[in-house]
């Protein structure tokens, strides 16, 4: 029956001058023509059948989805939502340190646990000053490069997302357990039993200093399952490796990735948080970004299936609704932060775009 | 068409030649119009050699033949189809094979009955999909035994280090805090355990690709002790509650060290068996790994209509984790984090095995950045897509092997 129609639709091209783009000029005798043989088909399929059957009597038409919008869209909106989603889980973290805080054993009743990297190497005072500046500086680098990306939205909220999720997980890992202090030098802060206001100061405070040591604001002692310093360290490292600083070179790398490895070691040479921590805190922060950014890259793994087991983490329908505009893997483009006409340039990083 | 038409044999040169035509040789229509039925199922291949049909043959008559050769099968199939079961018995000519290779199957054709078929090469089914490689489970099974014996010594030489519950209390627990402690919840979840293991065994039994799927379960479940010997080592964690009674501890004494782990292999790690009174091992609990891993590896490789079963073993892994922390045996977040590992192992591992542009390396892939990645690819390599659920019974039982499979044959949507 196919055949015969488009033999017949031939039939009426041959008929019609050259000019019939703009359809039938018969429509009642093809109309009659398809009611008599029982098929339909639809007009537009008809009028673009003719546009290229008079070029290709043998080919038939597949309609595409028009290609409408833009394959990396910025969603701003959405960037924000991730803002507050980390916003949010970092004041419960607090909170979470300075409820934590008040059942955690003083050390003479509880001494520091056995640890392996304790028992070969001894404390060393300034170690962990050295940690937070580390991270600082990470941290300074990684937005001064989060302000040069093309695609910051996009980037900002992913990141957000992620550090939002691996802080949620620390509150609940730090809140089930508590485990003493690394080392008799701690000095925690006295226990302020039910007393509410000063507890909301604490947590002000905490906030305020950004939980850093240096900025005197972190004398709070329990949050040691996992460590926020590694997880910081590390999201940042692998944040500014995925998105490839101007022609980074390999040499600029690995400083970064000693930077990071120092970072982490020396909150354990400070003995400011037990090996167990950094391990664990190292693993979930790897994982987990590796785990979101697949998602994110792959097509067949942004729909959830049978057999896309990606898609059971309990966090999938936020990653949806972040990604789902998100057409395939962030190009690493860069350009100015103050959008000026003329320098808009877009140098794709060659390490990244290369295949390796 | 067989049933219309006249015995070859019968054919006047007039219905050679509209055969040949329609048969889409009309070059052969000169040379052969003289031809009857007869001479056409008579020709051979030397005939082709001479002209005229020397001039006219592209391919020295090889398809004109083999058509031939169809329609004499075709009639002769005709005139034995009322059960001369043992029909004609002709000589093949060994010209005609070609060298075509491997011997001719003709199921469904009557005995003996043509040796000069017409062989259509197919290309060799290279190799299965779903190889078995039992080599590479052999492999995965050393893998994990090899971790479980790693983590025995480890428990043996963390035990030493466990402070005393005299000096080191039991630390702060939010569910202790909440639920004190039952005493025989403990030998719940390890029946629990068991069970599972045994249903999983049975389950993995009736698997028809055993073998990789038992590769999949060596791989995990290795990789997870061996993390676990790895936070087990670096920091001890002290007893979760008073009750514990935790053995002596022996000072370099390495015989009585060897002695305790034959112990604790031969238990399988369990507190009803006996085997289990060594202390320390509480980051991250291995129970929970067992019961989350056999749940999941049931869910998986199990029919999906089977809604009962899942949800039976799902109840038996909660409630087993449930009283491992009833029993205060492990503090909560051993619990948690041994889940969290566990599922997350096993959803990585199934989806860069399900999915073949995850099983290469590349810049967007990253899956593959994991340590295992290397020897994962070795594992999955040579298996082609999802592992489908086929169950057949392990002894080659002929009774009972009726047609079970037909279950399985059917397709159940994706739901």
């Amino acid at each position: 029956m196919n055949t015969i129609e488009t033999a017949k639709l031939e039939e009426h091209m041959e008929g019609q001058p050259n000019d019939t783009s703009n359809g039938y000029s018969r429509p009642s005798l093809s109309v009659s023509e398809e009611n008599k043989n029982g098929t339909s088909k639809p007009k537009g399929l008809s009028n673009g059948l003719r546009k290229t059957a008079k070029k290709y009597p043998d080919y038939i038409q597949i309609a595409m989805p028009a290609e409408s919008r833009n394959k990396f869209p910025l969603e701003w909106w959405k960037t924000g939502i991730a803002f507050v989603y980390a916003l949010f889980n970092l004041i419960l973290t607090t909170v979470m340190i300075t409820v934590v805080h008040e059942r955690v054993p003083p050390k003479e009743l509880s001494p520091p646990l056995p640890d392996k990297f304790f028992d070969y190497i001894d404390r060393v005072k300034w170690a962990f000053s050295v940690s937070e500046i580390n991270g600082m500086i990470l941290l300074g680098l990684w937005i001064f490069q989060w302000l040069f990306l093309r695609y910051k939205s996009i980037v900002g909220r992913r990141f957000f997302f992620i550090i939002g999720t691996l802080y949620l997980y620390r509150c609940i890992t730090m809140y089930v357990t508590t485990l003493p202090v690394p080392g008799m030098h701690f000095q925690c802060a006295p226990k302020l039993n039910g007393d509410s206001q000063a507890k909301v100061q604490r947590i002000l405070r905490l906030i305020s200093g950004g939980g850093l040591s240096i900025t005197g604001s972190h004398i709070l002692c329990g949050d040691f399952l996992f460590s926020g310093h590694t997880v910081v360290l590390t999201l940042v490292y692998l944040f500014i490796k995925e998105s490839n600083l101007l022609r980074m070179h390999f040499i600029h790398l690995s400083k970064l990735l000693m930077s990071n490895a120092a970072g982490i070691i020396c909150i354990l040479v400070a003995h400011e948080h037990y090996t167990v921590d950094v391990i664990i805190a190292y693993y979930i922060t790897t994982r987990l970004f590796w785990w979101y950014h697949s998602m994110a890259n792959e097509k067949t793994l942004k729909v959830s299936s049978q057999t896309n087991f990606l898609s059971r983490a309990w966090w999938y329908p936020i990653f949806y609704f972040f990604e789902k505009n998100v057409q395939g893997s962030v190009p690493c483009s860069f350009s100015w932060p103050i959008s000026w006409p003329p320098s808009c340039f877009k140098s794709s990083c060659k390490k990244y775009s290369r295949v390796q | 068409i067989p049933g219309e038409m006249k015995e070859v044999v019968l054919w006047s040169p007039e219905e050679v030649t509209s055969w040949l035509m329609d048969n889409a040789v009309p070059e052969y229509c000169e040379p052969l119009k003289s031809f009857t039925g007869r001479d056409l199922i008579n020709l051979t291949e030397e005939d082709f050699r001479k002209s005229p049909l020397s001039r006219v043959s592209s391919d020295s008559g090889q398809r004109l033949l083999n058509m031939i050769e169809g329609l004499k099968m075709a009639h002769h199939m005709e005139a034995h189809k009322n059960g001369h079961a043992n029909g004609h018995v002709r000589a093949g000519d060994p010209a005609r094979q070609n060298g075509f290779g491997a011997a001719l199957k003709l199921n469904g054709i009557p005995n003996g009955f043509k040796k000069e078929m017409i062989k259509i090469p197919m290309p060799e089914p290279e190799r299965s999909q779903y190889p078995m490689e039992w080599g590479k489970t052999f492999l995965a099974f050393i893998y994990a035994l090899l971790c479980f014996v790693f983590t025995t010594v480890t428990i043996s030489v963390v035990h030493e280090r466990v402070p005393p519950k005299e000096v080191q209390p039991p630390l702060p627990d939010a569910f202790f805090d909440r639920f004190d402690r039952v005493q025989w919840a403990f030998s719940i979840c390890e029946i629990n355990g068991m069970i599972l293991v045994g249903l999983w065994f049975v389950q993995w039994l009736l698997l028809k690709y055993k073998s990789i799927i038992s590769r999949r379960f060596f791989c995990i479940v290795g990789t997870l002790y061996l993390y676990r010997c790895i936070t087990m080592y670096v920091t001890t964690l002290p007893v979760p509650g008073m009750h514990f009674k935790c053995s002596p501890k022996l000072f370099g004494d390495w015989e009585s060290h060897l002695r305790r782990i034959m112990k604790l292999i031969a238990g399988g790690g369990l507190s009803i068996t006996g085997s289990h009174n060594m202390c320390g091992d509480y980051l991250y609990s291995g129970h929970t790994v067992i019961l989350t891993l056999t749940y999941l590896f049931i869910k998986e490789y199990s029919p999906r209509r089977l809604w009962w079963y899942h949800w039976l073993c799902w109840a038996l892994s909660m409630v087993g984790m449930f009283c491992i922390l009833l029993a205060h045996d492990h503090y909560t977040v051993d619990v948690v984090v041994a889940y969290y590992i566990t599922t997350r192992l096993f959803w990585w591992y199934h989806t860069m095995a399900n999915q073949q542009v995850l099983k290469e390396a590349s810049q967007t892939n990253l899956l593959a950045r994991v340590w295992w990645y290397k020897p994962f690819q070795y594992f999955e390599k040579n298996v082609q897509g999802i592992v489908p659920r086929s169950y057949h019974w392990p002894l080659r039982c002929p009774a009972l092997a009726r047609g079970r499979q037909v279950k399985y044959s059917r397709l159940v949507s994706d739901t």
